[in-house]
C-alpha cells in the first residue's frame, strides 16, 4: 500500500510540475528565450491568489486574478526586458543574467508585501481522508488531475486548431518564414508568454494549497522546469509536461525505496541518464552533425 | 591657455578626500563602532533575519538613549540567506573591509563555517538563534545567548515521556549539521527517558514536498512526531503531515516560535521548547524590553527578539567597561571582559555566562493554542 500512496502523491505533484513546465516549454520553444523568470511568474500567480482568498474574494475571481497578474508579468518581462535586449543583440547570457535578476527582485518584492516565510491557501481540499487502509487521498488530488487534463486538452486544440496557435507553432519553426507570410512574430511572442505565464497559474494555486507559497519557491519551479524541459525534448511541450510528471512520480516513488533527502536527486538523476543516453530527450529529435 | 585645470583637479581631489578627512575627524570625537550581522535577509529563512534584527535594533536604541557608550555603534548587515558559503563571505568583509569587533550570527551550519574565520580574526560571534550542541566551545570568542538543542531535548523528553505517556517518537530532521544533532540528542535521550526513536528520515533544505515523508512515517505508528528543521520549511512539514493523516502530537524546538507557524492552522497543539522568560513578572529591564519592544514594532517580543538583545545589550556592557578603563574595544578586550564579570543584567534576569561564553538559561515547554503560547512544564 506504501507504493500505491507515493504513486497517488506522485501523480498529484507531477500533474502541477507538468503545467509548469509546459508553460516554460511554451515560451521557449515558440521565442528561444531561456525565461528564468517563470518562477517569478508562478510566485506572483499564488500571491495573488492567497491576497484575494484572503480578502474573501470567490474563488474564481482569484483565480482570474492570479491568471491575470502571472499573463500580465509575463507580457511585461518580454515587452521591457527581453525585447530590448533582442534589439541590441544580447546574447543567452545577457538573457539569463537579466531574468535571473528579475526573479531576485519580485522575490524581494514579494517578501515586502506579502512578508516573509510561510503561507498558505487554507482550504479543506488539501486535508486527506483514507480512502483505503493506508491509503490518504484529500480533494485537491482530484482537483489537480482535472484541472491539468483540461488544460492541457484546451492547450492542444488552440495549437492544432486555432490560426494564432499554428501560426506559434510555425514561430518556433521558422520565425523568418513567419515574416513572410505577413504575420507579427513580436505579437506570437506575446501571446507565447501570456499563455506560458496563466499556465503557472493554476499549478500555483494548487501548490499554495498543498505545500504553502515563500517568495523564493520560484527557484525551486524553475529547477523542476527546466529539469523537465530537457527531458522531454527541449522546446517539445507534450514532453515537457509528460516529463514533468515523471519528475513528480519518481521524486516520489523512490522513497519506496530510499531515504527522503535523496528523494530530489532521484529526478536530476532521472535528468542525468536522459543527458547521457538520450540528450534529445523524450520526444526530441535526434540531429545529426 | 587654459590655467583652470590644476585649480579644478585641486578640488575634484579635495572633493574625493573629504570623506577620509570626515573620518579622521569622527575618529578623535567618536568614530562608531562596527557591530556586523550575519542573518538571512532574503531567501525562504529570510523571516528569521527580520525577528533577529528587531532585537538587536531595539538594544542599539535602548544603548544610545541609556548613553552608555561614549561612541556610537553602526549596524552593518550582510545577508547570508542562511547557507554557509555566503555567510563565510560575509564574514570576511566584516573583518576586512568594516573592521567589525562583534558580529551576531544564527543557524548552526552558517555558525561553523564563519567561526575559524571569526577566530582567526579574534572577532567576536555571538549566536542567538541556532542550537546544534557542538557550538559550545567552538572559538574561545564564540558565544551563545540560546540554550543548545541538547539541553531543550533534555528539558522535553522527560515531560512527553514520563507525563504525557508519548514512548514512540519519530523524527522528521533537516539535512544539516542542526538536524544531525537533534537526531543524536534524540538517539541519546529517549531511552534514558523510557522511550524509543520510532523511526527518523531526513529531508533536504530545499525539500518543498512531505506528503511522501508522511505516508513513510504512518507505517512506524509512532506516538509523536518531532520536527526539527527551521524557516520555511517547518510550516510545511507541519501543514503536510497533518494534511496527510498524522494527527499524533508534533513536537519541536526553538525554532518554531516564529509568527508564520504561529498563523498556521496546523500547527495547533504544537509543543515545543524554548528558554523561560517572564515579559509581565519579571525584573525592570525584561519589562522595559517588553514595553518598548511592543510599542516600536507593534508585536509582542519572543526569544529570538531577547537573545539578540541580550546579545547586543552585553556588547554595550562590555565596551564600557573597557572604555572606563582606557582599553581599546576588540574582540581581545571583550572577552576578557565577559570572563572578568561573568554574570550581566540582562532581558529574562540575571544571566551568567561559563567559560566557553554559553549563557545558561532555563527551559520550558510550550503549547500552541490558537495562536499564543502556553506554558505547559519547565
Amino acid at each position: 500500500m506504501l507504493f500505491l500512496q507515493l504513486l497517488q502523491g506522485g501523480v498529484q505533484t507531477g500533474a502541477l510540475y507538468a503545467l509548469t513546465a509546459a508553460g516554460f516549454a511554451l515560451i521557449f520553444g515558440a521565442t528561444r528565450i531561456f525565461h528564468f523568470a517563470h518562477g517569478a511568474a508562478f510566485t506572483l500567480a499564488g500571491y495573488a491568489f492567497l491576497m484575494a482568498w484572503n480578502a474573501g474574494w470567490p474563488w474564481p475571481l482569484g483565480a482570474l486574478a492570479a491568471i491575470a497578474v502571472a499573463v500580465l508579468f509575463g507580457v511585461a518581462i518580454e515587452q521591457l526586458v527581453y525585447r530590448p535586449i533582442g534589439r541590441h543583440e544580447g546574447g543567452f547570457f545577457t538573457v539569463f543574467v537579466a531574468a535571473f535578476g528579475v526573479s531576485i527582485v519580485v522575490q524581494n518584492l514579494v517578501g515586502m508585501i506579502a512578508g516573509r516565510g510561510f503561507a498558505v491557501i487554507d482550504t479543506p481540499l488539501s486535508r486527506a481522508t483514507e480512502v483505503l487502509p493506508d491509503l490518504w487521498i484529500a480533494p485537491v488530488f482530484y482537483v489537480a488531475i482535472g484541472v491539468s487534463a483540461l488544460l492541457f486538452l484546451a492547450l492542444s486544440l488552440f495549437l492544432t486548431r486555432s490560426h494564432a496557435g499554428v501560426a506559434l507553432r510555425a514561430l518556433a519553426q521558422n520565425p523568418d518564414l513567419i515574416r513572410t507570410y505577413g504575420l507579427s512574430s513580436t505579437r506570437l511572442s506575446i501571446l507565447a508568454f501570456a499563455l506560458g505565464s496563466a499556465l503557472a497559474a493554476p499549478a500555483a494555486i494548487l501548490t499554495g494549497m498543498t505545500v504553502g507559497l515563500n517568495e523564493a519557491m520560484g527557484h525551486h519551479v524553475m529547477l523542476i522546469s527546466m529539469a523537465a524541459t530537457i527531458v522531454g525534448g527541449v522546446g517539445n511541450l507534450k514532453g515537457a509536461a509528460l516529463a514533468g510528471l515523471l519528475l513528480g512520480i519518481a521524486e516520489s516513488v523512490a522513497l519506496a525505496f530510499v531515504e527522503p533527502q535523496w528523494a530530489e536527486a532521484v529526478s536530476f538523476v532521472v535528468l542525468f541518464g536522459f543527458i547521457l543516453f538520450r540528450p534529445s530527450g523524450l520526444f526530441g529529435v535526434a540531429v545529426a552533425r | 591657455m587654459n590655467r583652470p585645470q590644476p585649480g579644478r583637479r585641486a578640488l575634484l581631489g579635495a572633493t574625493l578626500a573629504l570623506p577620509f578627512l570626515g573620518r579622521s575627524a569622527l575618529a578623535q570625537g567618536g568614530e562608531p563602532y562596527v557591530l556586523g550581522t550575519l542573518f538571512p535577509m532574503s531567501g525562504p529563512n529570510a523571516e528569521y533575519g527580520t525577528v533577529f534584527t528587531a532585537g538587536a535594533q531595539l538594544a542599539l536604541q535602548h544603548i544610545e538613549a541609556d548613553k552608555v557608550l561614549k561612541r556610537p555603534i553602526r549596524l552593518q548587515a550582510e545577508d547570508t540567506q542562511a547557507l554557509p558559503q555566503q555567510a563565510v563571505v560575509g564574514m570576511t568583509k566584516l573583518a576586512n573591509v568594516d573592521k567589525a569587533s562583534f558580529v551576531l550570527v544564527g543557524f548552526t551550519a552558517v555558525s561553523k563555517a564563519v567561526a575559524p574565520v571569526g577566530d582567526r580574526a579574534k572577532i567576536v560571534m555571538v549566536n542567538g538563534g541556532a542550537v546544534g550542541p557542538d557550538l559550545s566551545g567552538l572559538s574561545p570568542y564564540f558565544w551563545n545567548t540560546i540554550p543548545l538543542a541538547h539541553l531543550e531535548t533534555e528539558a522535553l523528553l522527560p515531560y512527553i515521556v514520563g507525563e504525557r505517556k508519548l514512548k514512540r517518537i519519530a523524527l522528521v530532521y533537516v539535512d544539516d549539521p542542526l538536524g544531525d544533532a537533534i537526531l543524536g540528542a534524540l538517539r541519546d535521550g529517549l531511552p534514558k527517558a523510557g522511550g524509543t526513536l520510532a523511526g527518523s528520515f531526513s529531508v533536504p533544505r530545499t525539500a518543498q514536498q512531505f506528503a511522501p515523508v508522511a505516508a513513510r512515517i504512518r507505517q512506524t505508528r509512532p506516538d509523536a512526531v518531532y520536527i526539527a528543521s527551521f524557516g520555511a520549511q517547518q510550516s510545511q512539514i507541519i501543514k503536510q503531515l497533518r494534511d496527510n493523516g498524522i494527527s499524533q502530537p508534533l513536537l519541536s524546538y526553538s525554532a518554531m516560535n516564529l509568527d508564520s507557524v504561529k498563523n498556521t492552522a496546523e500547527a495547533e497543539g504544537l509543543i515545543f521548547t524554548t528558554q523561560k522568560t517572564d515579559f509581565a513578572g519579571g525584573d525592570a529591564m525584561t519589562k522595559r524590553f517588553a514595553a518598548d519592544f511592543k510599542a516600536r514594532f507593534n508585536s509582542d517580543p519572543g526569544t529570538y527578539h531577547v537573545n539578540y538583545y541580550n546579545a547586543v545589550w552585553l556588547f554595550g556592557q562590555l565596551a564600557a567597561m573597557n572604555e572606563a578603563a582606557g582599553r581599546p574595544v576588540d574582540g581581545e578586550t571583550l572577552r576578557a571582559a565577559l570572563l572578568e564579570k561573568r554574570e550581566f543584567d540582562l532581558v529574562g534576569g540575571k544571566g551568567r555566562f561559563d567559560d566557553k561564553g554559553n549563557l545558561t538559561a532555563a527551559i520550558q515547554v510550550n503549547e500552541l493554542r490558537g495562536g499564543a503560547l502556553t506554558r505547559i512544564a519547565g
